[in-house]
C-alpha cells in the first residue's frame, strides 16, 4: 500500500501512518457490521424487550395509556383451564411429531441408505413435502380427510365388507372380537371426521405434521450416515457382531449421537411454532384440543388485540425455545456419542 | 449399512419404502388429480386421475345471463382459468417473487460486509460483535412476531411490502453461514487484492462475493424457499389489502367462501402456487437438499 513506501522515504512518520491504517480498517469495519447490527438490535432484540415489558401490562393496540397487572398474566396462561389446554396441546404436538418423525427419518434413511438401488427416486419423493407450501398442503389434506367425499375415507369404506375388514379388524387373532374393532365400529357406524371430532383431531394435525418433518430429518440422518467410517462396520464383525440390529445399536447409532442432538432440536422448534395447518384446519379448535401457542398468540393478540396477554405467551414461548436450544448446546460441547 | 442383503431383503425394503412413499404422495395425487376434474367427478369421486374432461355447464356463467350452450367448459380448462380470474392470482405469484426476491438480496448486502468484517479484519470489539450473532442465532423470528408487529402497526406500516420486507432483512443464520465460509478463504487472496489497490469495499463484493458463490447459492435456496412458501408472517401484517397478498394468503382467502363447486379451482390454485419449487427441486436436487439442511452445517 501507499504508507509503506511513504514510510521508507520518512521514517519517523511510519508510526503514525500504521496507526492511521490501522483507525482506517476500525472505521471501516464498524462501518461494515454497522448494518447488521442496528438490524439485529431494531429486529432481534428490542422486540423481545418490548414484549417482556408489555407482558406485565393490559396494553391494546391504539390506546395511549395502560396498566401494570404485575404477574397476572402469567398466572392466566397457568393457572386457566382454557391456556392449560393451549400449553397441552403444543406440548402433545411438539412430543407427538418429534420422535415420530425422527423415527421414520431415521428409518428411511437407513433402508434407503441400504439399498442397491433406486434410493436417490425415494429421497427425491421423501423430501417433496419439505419443499411445497404447508398451507397448501393443509388445504389439500383438509380435501382428503373430509368426512364424506374425502378419498381417505372412501378409502376406508370401500374396505369394508371385505378382507380388509376382515384383517385390520384383528378378529383372526385369537381372542380378539373382531366386532368391537375401531375398523369395524367404524365400518357399521361411520368413518371420524379426522378434523372435526375432539378426539381425533389433534392426532391428525400431528400426523400432517409428522408427514412434513419427515423428509427433513431423512436428509440429514443420510448425511450423518456418511461420516460413519465403514472400518467401524469392518471392525464390529471382526469382534463378532453378527445381526443388523446390534451392529446398529453399537456403532451406527452412538456414531449418529451428534445428528440426533441436532435433528431433535431443529424439529422440536419448528413444532413449537407450527400454526399453518392449525389455522387453515381446525382454528384451534374443537373445544381447544389443537389451540397451539403460535396460533394462541395469533388469535389473542392480533385478533382480539390482548396485546399485553399475548406478550406473556410470547415470552414463555420464547423460554421454551430456549430451553431446548440452551441444551442442545450443551449436549453438543459434552460432544454426545451416546 | 454394508449392503450385501439377500434379495428377499432388499425386496421387502423396496416395499415398506413404496408404502411410505405412497402416503407422502397422496396429497399431491388428489391435488393435481382435483384440480383437473369436474365438481361431480370430485364429490361422487369418479373419473380416475385426470377425469372424463367431459364438458360440464358452468353456473356462474349461466347466472351472468348468458345461453347455456355458450358455458359449456372443460374442467381443466375451467378449473384453472377460474383460479386465475376470480382472484388476482398473477398478482399474488409476483408479490410473492418480489417479497422473496428482495428478502434474499437485502440479506445479503447486510450479511456480507458483516461477515467479511468478523473474519477477515482485526478491530476492537469483533468478539462482541460475533457473541451477538450468536445470541440472535436462537431467536426465531416468528416467536417475537408480536411486538414486531406492533412497532410495524406504530409506523403505520402494516398492509405494506415493508412490512412483509423488513422483519427479515437481517439473517443471523446467513452471517454466521457466510462467516464460517470465508474464514476457508486465505489470506493471501485478500492481501494482494489490497496490493493492487482495491479498497475494503471493493474487496467484498468483487473478491468475496465470487468465492462465496456455493455458500450463497445453498443460502438462496434455504431463503427462497422459507419465503415463498411463509404464511405465518404475510397473515398478521397483511390485514385485508388484497394488493399486497402473497400466494399463500390468496390462495387461503380463496377456501375461505368456498362451496364444494369450488374445490377444483382451488386445487389449481394450489398446484400453481406449489408446483414452482417442487419443479426447480426435481431439476437440481442435490443444490437444494444442500441449501435446506444447510442449518444442519452449525
Amino acid at each position: 500500500m501507499s504508507e509503506q513506501t511513504t514510510s521508507v522515504e520518512n521514517p519517523p512518520k511510519r508510526g503514525a501512518s500504521l496507526k492511521a491504517a490501522e483507525a482506517r480498517t476500525r472505521l471501516i469495519s464498524y462501518l461494515f457490521c454497522l448494518p447488521a447490527i442496528s438490524l439485529m438490535i431494531i429486529i432481534l432484540l428490542v422486540p423481545i424487550f418490548i414484549a417482556g415489558v408489555l407482558s406485565f401490562t393490559d396494553y391494546s393496540l391504539g390506546n395511549t395509556d395502560f396498566n401494570w397487572q404485575g404477574t397476572k398474566n402469567y398466572e392466566r396462561i397457568f393457572g386457566r383451564s382454557s391456556y392449560q389446554k393451549m400449553l397441552w396441546a403444543s406440548a402433545t404436538y411438539v412430543l407427538v411429531v418429534v420422535p415420530a418423525s425422527i423415527g421414520l427419518g431415521l428409518g428411511a434413511a437407513l433402508l434407503i441408505n441400504s439399498l442397491r438401488r433406486f434410493g436417490d427416486f425415494y429421497k427425491a419423493i421423501y423430501f417433496l413435502p419439505v419443499m411445497a407450501a404447508l398451507l397448501a398442503m393443509a388445504i389439500v389434506w383438509d380435501f382428503a380427510l373430509h368426512p364424506t367425499i374425502g378419498i381417505v375415507n372412501k378409502t376406508l369404506a370401500s374396505g369394508c365388507g371385505t378382507l380388509v375388514e376382515g384383517f385390520f379388524s384383528w378378529g383372526w387373532i385369537p381372542g380378539v372380537n373382531g366386532a368391537e374393532s375401531w375398523y369395524s365400529t367404524s365400518c357399521a357406524d361411520e368413518f371420524p371426521h379426522w378434523l372435526g371430532e375432539k378426539k381425533y383431531a389433534i392426532w391428525t394435525i400431528c400426523f400432517i405434521g409428522i408427514w412434513q418433518a419427515v423428509g427433513f430429518n431423512m436428509v440429514l440422518y443420510l448425511a450423518g450416515l456418511t461420516g460413519v467410517p465403514r472400518e467401524l462396520y469392518h471392525a464390529a464383525a471382526i469382534d463378532g457382531v453378527r445381526s443388523g440390529w446390534e451392529r446398529f445399536r453399537l456403532v451406527t447409532w452412538p456414531m449418529l449421537g451428534p445428528t440426533t442432538v441436532f435433528v431433535v432440536t431443529i424439529t422440536a422448534i419448528r413444532s413449537f411454532q407450527v400454526f399453518d395447518t392449525v389455522e387453515a384446519l381446525t382454528e384451534g379448535g374443537p373445544a381447544k384440543s389443537t389451540y397451539v401457542m403460535m396460533y394462541a398468540i395469533f388469535e389473542k393478540a392480533i385478533r382480539e388485540n390482548l396485546v399485553g396477554f399475548g406478550s406473556a405467551i410470547t415470552i414463555v414461548f420464547l423460554g421454551f425455545v430456549l430451553v431446548i436450544t440452551l441444551s442442545q448446546r450443551y449436549l453438543v460441547e459434552r460432544r454426545v456419542h451416546y | 449399512m454394508l449392503g450385501n442383503s439377500s434379495p428377499m431383503a432388499e425386496a421387502l425394503k423396496h416395499a415398506v419404502l413404496i408404502v411410505g412413499a405412497l402416503i407422502v404422495i397422496l396429497p399431491f395425487y388428489v391435488m393435481l388429480s382435483y384440480s383437473m376434474k369436474s365438481p361431480n367427478e370430485i364429490l361422487t369421486n369418479t373419473g380416475g386421475f385426470i377425469g372424463s374432461q367431459e364438458k360440464m355447464v358452468d353456473d356462474y356463467c349461466i347466472k351472468l345471463g348468458n345461453p347455456k350452450k355458450d358455458c359449456y367448459r372443460t374442467p381443466v380448462f375451467f378449473n384453472y382459468g377460474s383460479a386465475f380470474e376470480k382472484a388476482p392470482l398473477v398478482r399474488y405469484l409476483l408479490n410473492g417473487v418480489f417479497v422473496t426476491l428482495s428478502i434474499f438480496i437485502i440479506q445479503v448486502l447486510v450479511a456480507l460486509p458483516c461477515a467479511y468484517a468478523l473474519s477477515k479484519l482485526r478491530f476492537w470489539g469483533r468478539d462482541v460483535v460475533f457473541a451477538m450473532v450468536l445470541v440472535c442465532l436462537l431467536i426465531p423470528v416468528h416467536a417475537i412476531a408480536l411486538p414486531i408487529y406492533l412497532m410495524l402497526a406504530k409506523l403505520g406500516l402494516t398492509n405494506s411490502y415493508a412490512a412483509l420486507i423488513i422483519p427479515w432483512t437481517i439473517s443471523v443464520f446467513g452471517i454466521f453461514l457466510m462467516r464460517q465460509f470465508f474464514m476457508t478463504i486465505p489470506d493471501d487472496l485478500i492481501d494482494a487484492a489490497r496490493i493492487d489497490g482495491m479498497s475494503e469495499f471493493s474487496i467484498v463484493w468483487k473478491v468475496m462475493l465470487p468465492c462465496a458463490v456455493p455458500a450463497l447459492m445453498a443460502f438462496a435456496i434455504f431463503s427462497v424457499v422459507a419465503h415463498w412458501n411463509d404464511y405465518f408472517w404475510p397473515r398478521v401484517v397483511i390485514t385485508g389489502d388484497r394488493n399486497y397478498f402473497t400466494p399463500p394468503l390468496g390462495l387461503r382467502e380463496f377456501t375461505g367462501g368456498a362451496d364444494g363447486d369450488f374445490y377444483g379451482p382451488i386445487m389449481a390454485t394450489a398446484t400453481i402456487i406449489v408446483t414452482p419449487l417442487i419443479v426447480a427441486f426435481l431439476l437440481a436436487q442435490r443444490k437444494f437438499i444442500e441449501g435446506i439442511t444447510l442449518s444442519g452445517m452449525k
